[in-house]
């Protein structure tokens, strides 16, 4: 068994990775890349997951977030060190001391320096300490609501509260009138104590248009620390990052040796050893100020982009340091090489409203899938064809990296490479990451961590193109096509030609809608497509397996297409069959009232198990009716709020006299159902990463 | 089957083929003319207050009621063309097959654009036609109900008669009896004998608020008993529904009257296989654009017909049966969109070896079960004292018989003349074809309009002159000039469709897909099966 810094550095034979998805899926290309058996962990719903196809072995837990199951998995597979990837456990001290005691390597930090940092006050003042900036803030731990208020007075707002267990921005709040703090604390608490089981809090004070830059460290278990520059993070929405790049256009050599050498002095207080990153936040019109803000004592999801300009593989890294290997370098023989840019694609849908854009989780099944290929592209990907993306697990599905010898090539790299990604069967921000690389402050590098929620709306596309629609139903139309009886012959009635006599044929009508959006009708004939009261157009599609190109106007558009879904240029659109009957009759059910449930018989209402306001499922029983000694039980037509409940238990009815009326539930729109996040638009899912 | 592909002889580049080219488009654009007036109903402004009173117009049921992209193989919509003083287009109502929920249908709607939809004799000659259509080859019938009842003006051509509005219910019980499913939806009216279109169906649907069935109106309830009621008290479809029972299905409007209608076709059962083998379709080797230059549109011009079968069938083979034989008949097997057809078309007028060559042929089909495709150009039997010494008339008789009786599908296309008796020997109206079909230079009279002068002309001067008077030239021509514009005007095939002579004026260039969906509504019928115990007689070589 290798055991960290004692004796000749012997490399793992086996290592278990504690984690899922594609950083999973990282982990074991380095794995394999050194010639170290890779072991995955999966739950039942990730069986058919992509790390658990390529690892060698891979072994079931319970739960992710399970030390013991963790632990378990890793003598079963044989491992001699465990790689926890970020999240779920990545960061929990008491794992790394169940690793150690149960004789396995916690690739990371020691368990002291993860608890230190972990606690962002202790770490605040030890960082302080050790003559390193921080953001003026509360100090002392525990602080009570009253004392949290005063020192917020004291900074002055706005302030931002943070959970002192937290990360990755989960649980920030910030406040900007005094008058709200005590209400805001209380809020925060409440979410604390959610997330984290933890409701200490800590008060900052809040930099606006504030940039996040972050310093990649790593050591050695022999007192080697270098830096390995840094990453800006600046492009966030809600605090979580989506766009980080590296380096950051924002500082000059000396700031970066300034902020680099603060870095490691930060993580030389803690004892740190391995891959870490210290957050900086900097003051957009003032790049010397930078404030420490907090060390995260693992592997970042944005670590690529530093592997590019470094040309360093930071996961071998990890797993050489853990191995007791020294740095075999020094800070002077780090250099940085041209510019990486990277872009999360995350499992979501952008709805906006009211001058706002909120991203809502999705969820579906990848029915295709094609990752970008190029000169300086590389894809993080943990998503295979078939993939489940459920609402258990972090939504970041991928995470596309453009490298060129400069920021301009590498965002143009970066965005042909969005444009070239196709994830079709989940509703992904490819397409809207794609227009914000555009973005002229973000072409420029005026970066801020407030640009996307300030400019989001701008980002989306206005609705469904036109040619999404003439594509969607002339493939509607192509599905038409009969097939032919086992002997080869085809029933002339069963071609969708639309023959009428006289030489002019039918339309032949498609009713689609896209969710968010109203229906539309797409008539298809000889060729021609006419959407809604449009003028027609000539347009014609051909069908390439995965690809379909639209013959139109002179021109020829092309598209991905899976089952209901059109991809191009990184959107997608999932266009649906639409019955105006159906929806007809359930918006006259909505507009009446409701559907009107009425006594099958004359009888006596025996039992009535809802009342006004309940919100029901279809098919739940609502009440029962006894006539002629038989129970007549009333369900719900279909989900919704029950409007009205006429009866009580032992009223006398009259044959199809109202009983009650059920209100059905987005009568206007099927598209939400069936989304189960769609109500919860934090999205807070556990194992985040930042 | 490797059968002979035939090829054309027709020059494209001669001067008969450009003048052919030139009339035959002229036929067919003054067709589709029609064809396109006719679609329109009652006009822009009956049409606009249907809609207003959130109707669907009915060739807008008809689309919404098919499958999407079915074919729709409409039956007669040149009815009544030219008659009523132009106020019955398509006879009000829209017939044909199409498919629905996967099944071939036949398809009647009621045009309420059309004064009111009510029924003119050739409405109910149209209609009646359609359900004939459906028993022949066991269609399940779909009627979409929107029409005032007969046309009162006109009672006693549509009322009384056998072939008249009655015949309409009898026919939907004993198809009914026969299994053969009657589904009904009420959009509109359906006032008198028409309650009763639904009231016969197996399942009805009507239309809240717009469908109503009662035997009197409003107005004949007060003048009779002097009660005061709202149509939709008399018969909506909240009394229907809920209360008499007479309907089975509450919509809430068209669109959902037809969805509920494509909801009840989808429970009848799949239909069978077809009775014949089925092959793989093949477009006509010889391009079928030719047609136009390849046929003259005078029936007088001779020219070979297998320019027309090489442009109609599969791969244009033709397996040519007795071609050596009674060559002004050509006889042969060939395939129409994967159905097999033994063809027999004219090449000239009928001799007796012609009329010997075409009954056994079309015996030869009637025992392989193959259906028969007439390609109708006949001016008639040869006439003369050594023709009628050789027994032209048992002769032909046979023909006709062969004709009458055979038990598979008939099919004819009139391309040409159709005269005569040779009418009858290749599958006229009298021998019900299952279909029937004129090109727009087709011409359909007892004989010619030239010889029916003469013949008449000739029957005058006789009497003048045992009547010892004389008859000059000029006089004659007077007298036969207007017997000629009668046969002419009534010969026409717009005056013959008009009538309901056929199903149809069909461009020449749609024959093939016309052929092929016909054949395949044929398929829906089993071919009636020999009974082992009572063999009948065998093929007679004749």
């Amino acid at each position: 068994m290798t055991t960290k810094n004692a004796g000749t550095p012997v490399m793992f034979d086996t290592v278990l990775v504690a984690n899922r998805g594609e950083i999973a899926v990282r982990v074991m290309r380095t794995l394999r890349e050194l010639g170290v058996r890779s072991a995955a962990v999966f739950t039942e719903a990730d069986a058919e997951a992509r790390h658990v196809r390529e690892a060698d072995t891979a072994v079931r837990v319970a739960d992710y977030l399970s030390a013991a199951e963790l632990v378990r998995a890793g003598a079963v597979a044989g491992a001699q060190a465990v790689h926890p990837g970020y999240g779920f456990l990545a960061e929990n001290a008491a794992f790394a001391r169940a690793c150690a005691a149960a004789g396995l390597v916690f690739i990371g930090p020691p368990a002291d320096a993860i608890e230190l940092m972990g606690d962002k006050i202790r770490a605040k003042e030890r960082v302080q300490a050790a003559g390193v900036p921080v953001v003026p803030g509360s100090s002392g731990s525990g602080l009570s609501d009253a004392e949290l208020a005063d020192a917020a007075r004291r900074i002055g707002v706005p302030v931002l509260l943070k959970p002192s267990a937290g990360g990755g921005g989960k649980g920030m709040r910030l406040v900007r009138e005094e008058a709200l703090l005590a209400e805001e604390i209380a809020a925060a608490r409440r979410e604390a104590r959610g997330s984290f089981g933890d409701d200490t809090l800590l008060v900052e004070r809040w930099v606006d248009r504030p940039r996040h830059i972050e310093i990649q460290v790593l050591a050695d278990g022999h007192g080697g620390v270098v830096h390995l520059g840094e990453r800006e993070c600046s492009l966030q929405r809600r605090h979580q990052k989506v766009i980080e790049e590296a380096p950051s256009v924002l500082l000059d050599p000396a700031t970066r040796a300034a902020m680099g050498e603060a870095a490691v002095q930060a993580a030389r207080s803690c004892g740190y050893t391995g891959a870490g990153t210290v957050e900086f936040i900097v003051p957009g019109d003032d790049p010397g100020a930078y404030f420490f803000m907090e060390m995260n004592t693992r592997l970042q999801v944005e670590h690529p982009v530093t592997e590019l300009v470094t040309g360093l593989d930071l996961v071998a890294w990890q797993l050489r340091v853990a191995a007791g290997e020294p740095l075999d370098f020094a800070q002077q023989d780090v250099t940085l090489s041209g510019h990486a840019v990277e872009a999360r694609i995350c499992a979501e849908t952008a709805r906006a409203g009211d001058g706002r854009v909120d991203f809502l989780p999705s969820a579906g099944t990848v029915l295709r899938l094609h990752d970008p290929a190029g000169p300086g592209v590389r894809v993080d990907s943990g998503l295979a064809p078939g993939t489940e993306v459920g609402t258990a697990y972090d939504p970041m599905l991928a995470k596309v990296i453009a490298h060129g010898p400069d920021r301009a090539t590498a965002l143009r790299r970066l965005r042909a490479a969005l444009a070239d990604t196709v994830v079709l069967g989940v509703d992904t921000n490819t397409g809207f990451l794609r227009r914000l690389l555009a973005h002229p402050a973000v072409v420029a590098g005026d970066l801020d961590t407030g640009l996307i929620d300030r400019d989001a709306a701008g980002l989306l596309p206005p609705g469904v193109p036109d040619e999404v629609y003439a594509a969607a139903a002339l493939l509607r139309q192509d599905a038409l096509a009969p097939r032919p009886d086992p002997g080869g012959w085809t029933d002339p009635f069963s071609a969708p030609t639309g023959w009428r006599l006289g030489g002019e044929s039918a339309w032949t009508v498609h009713h689609l809608k896209a969710p968010g959006q109203d229906p539309v009708t797409v008539r298809v004939r000889d060729g021609r497509v006419r959407i809604g009261d449009a003028p027609p157009f000539e347009a014609r599609l051909t069908v390439d397996g995965p690809r379909a190109l639209l013959h139109h106007e002179g021109t020829v558009t092309a598209f991905d297409h899976a089952g209901e879904w059109l991809g191009r240029d990184g959107d997608s659109w999932r266009v649906q069959p639409h019955d105006p009957v159906a929806a007809a009759l359930r918006r006259a059910a909505a507009g009446a009232g409701g559907d009107a449930l009425t006594a099958p018989m004359p009888g006596t209402v025996t039992v009535v198990k809802v009342s006004k306001g309940d919100e029901v499922t279809a098919g739940q029983s609502l009440l029962v009716v006894e006539a002629m000694k038989m129970e007549h039980v009333i369900t719900a037509p279909h989900d919704g709020t029950v409007a009205e409940i006429d009866v009580t238990a032992g009223a006398t009815v009259a044959m199809d006299q109202i009983l009650a009326v059920v209100i059905p539930a987005a009568a206007d729109d099927e598209a939400g159902a069936g989304d189960p996040r769609a109500a919860d638009p934090s999205g807070a899912t556990p194992g985040e990463g930042s | 089957m490797a059968a002979p592909a035939l090829s054309s002889a027709a020059d494209p580049a001669s001067e008969a083929y450009r003048a052919n080219t030139e009339a035959h488009t002229e036929l067919s654009s003054a067709l589709r003319d029609k064809l396109a007036a006719a679609r329109l109903g009652g006009g822009e402004k009956a049409r606009a207050r249907h809609v207003a009173r959130g109707k669907l117009l009915p060739r807008d049921r008809v689309d919404g009621l098919l499958d999407p992209g079915s074919p729709f193989l409409e039956l007669a919509p040149l009815a009544a063309d030219g008659m009523y003083e132009g106020q019955a287009p398509a006879a009000g109502v829209i017939a044909g097959i199409g498919r629905v929920a996967g099944r071939e249908v036949v398809v009647v709607a009621n045009d309420a654009t059309v004064k009111g939809g009510t029924y003119y004799p050739m409405t109910v000659k149209k209609h009646l036609r359609a359900q004939e259509v459906a028993l022949d080859n066991r269609l399940p019938c779909v009627y979409l109900v929107d029409s005032g009842g007969a046309f009162l003006p006109r009672q006693d051509e549509v009322f009384p008669d056998r072939d008249h509005f009655g015949r309409i219910f009898y026919n939907q019980a004993t198809m009914s009896a026969r299994g053969i499913p009657q589904i009904a939806a009420v959009l509109g009216s359906c006032t008198a004998g028409g309650a009763y279109v639904p009231a016969m169906s197996d399942e009805a649907v009507i239309v809240r608020n717009q469908g109503t069935i009662f035997l009197g109106g409003p107005p004949l309830v007060k003048a009779a008993t002097g009660e005061v009621v709202t149509a939709e008290e008399l018969g909506g479809g909240e009394v229907h529904a809920r209360t008499s029972g007479v309907t089975d299905h509450l919509a809430e409007d068209d669109a959902h009257a037809l969805s509920i209608v494509r909801d009840i076709v989808s429970t009848l059962p799949a239909r069978g296989a077809p009775p014949w083998t089925v092959r793989p379709a093949q477009p006509p080797a010889v391009d079928p654009a030719g047609l136009y230059g390849a046929v003259p549109v005078d029936p007088r011009t001779p020219y070979d017909v297998r320019e027309v079968i090489a442009r109609v069938v599969d791969g244009s083979r033709f397996a040519e049966f007795k071609a050596e034989y009674g060559t002004t008949l050509v006889t042969g097997f060939a395939h129409v969109q994967g159905h097999p057809v033994g063809i027999v078309a004219n090449n000239g007028i009928l001799f007796a070896e012609s009329a010997l060559k075409g009954a056994h042929f079309i015996e030869l089909c009637d025992q392989r079960g193959i259906p028969l495709l007439f390609l109708q150009n006949i001016s008639g039997f040869m006439v003369g004292r050594q023709y009628e010494a050789g027994g032209i008339a048992k002769h032909g008789a046979k023909m006709v018989t062969a004709v009458a009786c055979a038990r598979v599908p008939k099919l004819t296309v009139v391309i040409g003349g159709s005269y005569g008796a040779g009418n009858y020997s290749m599958c006229g109206r009298a021998y019900s074809p299952r279909f029937l079909w004129m090109w727009p230079n087709a011409k359909i009279s007892v004989m010619g309009g030239e010889q029916a002068a003469s013949v008449l002309a000739t029957v005058k001067r006789d009497q003048l002159a045992a009547a010892g008077e004389k008859w000059g030239e000029d006089a004659e021509e007077a007298f036969k000039a207007p017997v000629r514009e009668q046969y002419e005007t009534q010969g026409n095939a717009y005056y013959a469709t008009a009538r309901l002579w056929d199903d149809g004026v069909i461009d020449p260039l749609e024959t093939r897909t016309v052929l092929g969906l016909a054949l395949t509504a044929c398929a829906n019928a089993p071919l009636p099966t020999p009974d082992p115990t009572a063999p009948g007689y065998g093929v007679f070589r004749m």
